[in-house]
């Protein structure tokens, strides 16, 4: 079966179970647990990439510059991206533009919106598979800077990520179908800017 | 043929509200695919990771977090004190004391939408409470905000930096000038509007307060100096800068003892969130980057327009027009993502300095964080005040031609934002 299908089907019967409460509250349960492990696992890379670069910049000032400070904190960064990426799709903090959505009819709006978000899936299951195929293209490859490192554990943040921002999607989906019934296309456009 | 495609499906895409990071990489790959078949695959996985591992930007989010830390802690509220005792006797004392704390919350800040957060909450309920028309008070506080990506240090100069492979030092100090000239700019306008519409004087100047006030926030004023110092004099990197700003921050809270850690909590978080949104559009960016180089985009692109013209003025007022247009319609992370790297060609091709030319860039879209449908910092700022956007609109379109000034004065006049880099560093 394709995937777009498959996911209207899942949508729709994920939906028809939430008018069962005590589904209802396992979903939100889940939410709410899955929302504090993400931001968890934020806070930490936030925290732990000032604190390394200010170790760092202890260490190039006392003489003894650490070499493997640049590897790691750049992959930091990147987990930071994809992690905080997950994040982000929970709270649909993710830039779009919502207008030409939000003006059309809810008959054409509510399949527009399933479309959109069955693409956001499609790609991220991609990059999931890809990512599981990398992992084993680079078995053996250890960091530059840190050999004890493989370099699989490092980039196993493209398939998890994958997978956390297909279960961010899915746990907001039916909000968004909620608000697209109602007159409009989610999108934190107006929200998120440095 | 196929790269025409592939824009109208990245089109087609953000039309049906795909987040645009997603949208660019979507049809990126299925370009890749459809010319050098499915082997390719794995590379966009591969290009994905590389594209987020860009260490210069990890100073993104430690500035970020540094202003979460500074809102937290009782900052905003002691610089706000020592302006009003400073700018509170001119006529329109509480408009003059927005943009004179906004100019050294840019000194610390690199973010406009943290600078309206920060000031705006308790700068937009003083002035209304004052008489001063909501739309007025949301104007003076969105645009003022705006001297945050102009005065150093920027995040979307930090990205500008990465972006065109210049010297983000260089670019901060060449905001330097442009920063205060917008600034006392915005004053003037604001004092006009002052006299017109009779708004108040909020208090009488008294050299004491200005000392007492001093004296309280103290050490809130060290900051720009451990930031900035320490960037300019070559003690740290722009991302060393960060880290100690993010330290600085946290001992002075400390010293405060006003910092809320729940707040504090939700703050890394948002900063967390903001980095990924901004990230996960690099890494994108990076994927069509790549194809399109391989299709020799950006330089076919650099010699059609040098076939149209190859003065640099003329050039510079075409890429103005652009960025503007740009800057309505897509934040200014996203629009120096996707379009710096395609226009660089062409101002490497007519002698353009790419230091100069990333301060036009991050003027433009300054003006675009202004202009709606898409004005993050000018809609912020109407949420705080309870205005209409449009309400908003007719009184910014003053402060807005402040910008637009010094916009063609930094084009124009290369001396203004180049003669400090020229002086220091070449």
């Amino acid at each position: 079966m394709r995937v777009g299908p498959l996911l209207f089907r899942l949508s729709i019967n994920i939906i028809f179970l939430l008018g069962d409460r005590p589904v209802r509250v396992a979903f939100s349960t889940f939410r709410g647990y899955f929302e504090r492990l993400l931001e968890a696992v934020t806070i930490f890379l936030m925290v732990t990439l000032a604190l390394l670069v200010l170790v760092a910049v202890l260490y190039r000032l006392s003489g003894h510059s650490l070499d493997w400070y640049d590897e790691v904190a750049a992959i930091q960064l990147a987990w930071l991206t994809y992690y905080g990426g997950a994040l982000a799709a929970l709270k649909r903090a993710h830039i779009g533009v919502p207008g030409l959505v939000n003006a059309m009819a809810p008959a054409v709006r509510v399949p527009v919106v399933l479309l959109a978000e069955a693409i956001v899936i499609s790609f991220f299951a991609l990059m999931g598979w890809l990512g599981v195929e990398v992992l084993q293209i680079l078995e053996g490859d250890t960091l530059v800077s840190l050999p004890s490192v493989p370099t699989a554990f490092t980039q196993s943040v493209i398939p998890i990520g994958a997978a956390l921002f297909i279960i961010a999607q899915i746990l907001t989906m039916p909000e968004m179908l909620d608000e697209a019934r109602k007159g409009k296309a989610h999108s934190a456009t107006e929200g998120i800017e440095p | 043929m196929i790269i025409a495609l592939m824009f109208l499906g990245l089109f087609a895409l953000v039309m049906i509200n795909v987040p645009i990071a997603i949208a660019l990489a979507v049809a990126t790959t299925v370009a890749m695919v459809v010319t050098q078949g499915p082997d390719i695959l794995p590379n966009v996985a591969l290009v994905m990771m590389d594209g987020a591992t860009k260490f210069p930007l990890i100073a993104i989010p430690l500035f970020i977090l540094a202003g979460a830390i500074m809102n937290t802690g009782g900052l905003s509220r002691r610089l706000i004190a020592f302006a009003s005792a400073l700018f509170g006797f001119v006529r329109g004392g509480l408009a003059m004391i927005n943009i004179g704390t906004s100019m050294f919350f840019a000194e610390i800040s690199g973010s406009a939408v943290a600078d309206v957060a920060a000031l705006g909450s308790i700068l937009i309920p003083a002035m209304k409470k004052k008489g001063y028309p909501a739309p007025f008070a949301a104007a003076v506080t969105s645009s003022s905000a705006t001297l945050a990506v102009i005065i150093p240090p920027s995040i979307p100069m930090i990205l500008y930096a990465v972006m065109a492979q210049t010297s983000v030092v260089q670019l901060f100090v060449a905001g330097i000038v442009p920063g205060i000239i917008g600034g006392l700019g915005m004053m003037a306008m604001s004092y006009w509007f002052a006299r017109r519409y009779n708004y108040p004087v909020e208090e009488t100047f008294q050299i004491r307060r200005v000392v007492e006030t001093f004296k309280d926030a103290g050490l809130a004023f060290t900051l720009p100096f451990i930031i900035l110092g320490g960037i300019f004099g070559g003690f740290v990197t722009a991302t060393e800068g960060a880290a100690l700003a993010v330290l600085a921050s946290l001992v002075i809270s400390a010293v405060y003892r006003e910092m809320s850690l729940p707040h504090l909590k939700e703050a890394i978080i948002e900063g967390g969130v903001h980095t990924a949104v901004v990230m996960l559009l690099v890494a994108s960016s990076v994927l069509v980057g790549v194809y399109l180089t391989e299709a020799q985009v950006p330089q076919k692109l650099a010699s059609g327009i040098m076939a149209i013209t190859d003065n640099r003025y003329f050039t510079l007022a075409i890429l103005n027009v652009f960025f503007l247009i740009v800057g309505f319609f897509l934040h200014s992370a996203a629009a120096i993502i996707l379009v710096v790297p395609i226009v660089m060609p062409i101002v490497h091709a007519v002698g353009i300095d790419p230091v100069h030319f990333g301060l036009i860039v991050t003027l433009n879209l300054g003006i675009g964080q202004q202009t709606p449908p898409v004005a993050s910092v000018l809609v912020t700022a109407c949420s705080v005040a309870k205005a209409d956007v449009w309400d908003v609109s007719k009184v910014n379109v003053y402060f807005i031609a402040v910008l637009f000034a010094v916009l063609m004065l930094v084009t124009y006049v290369p001396i203004v934002p180049m003669g400090l880099v020229d002086f220091f560093y070449r």
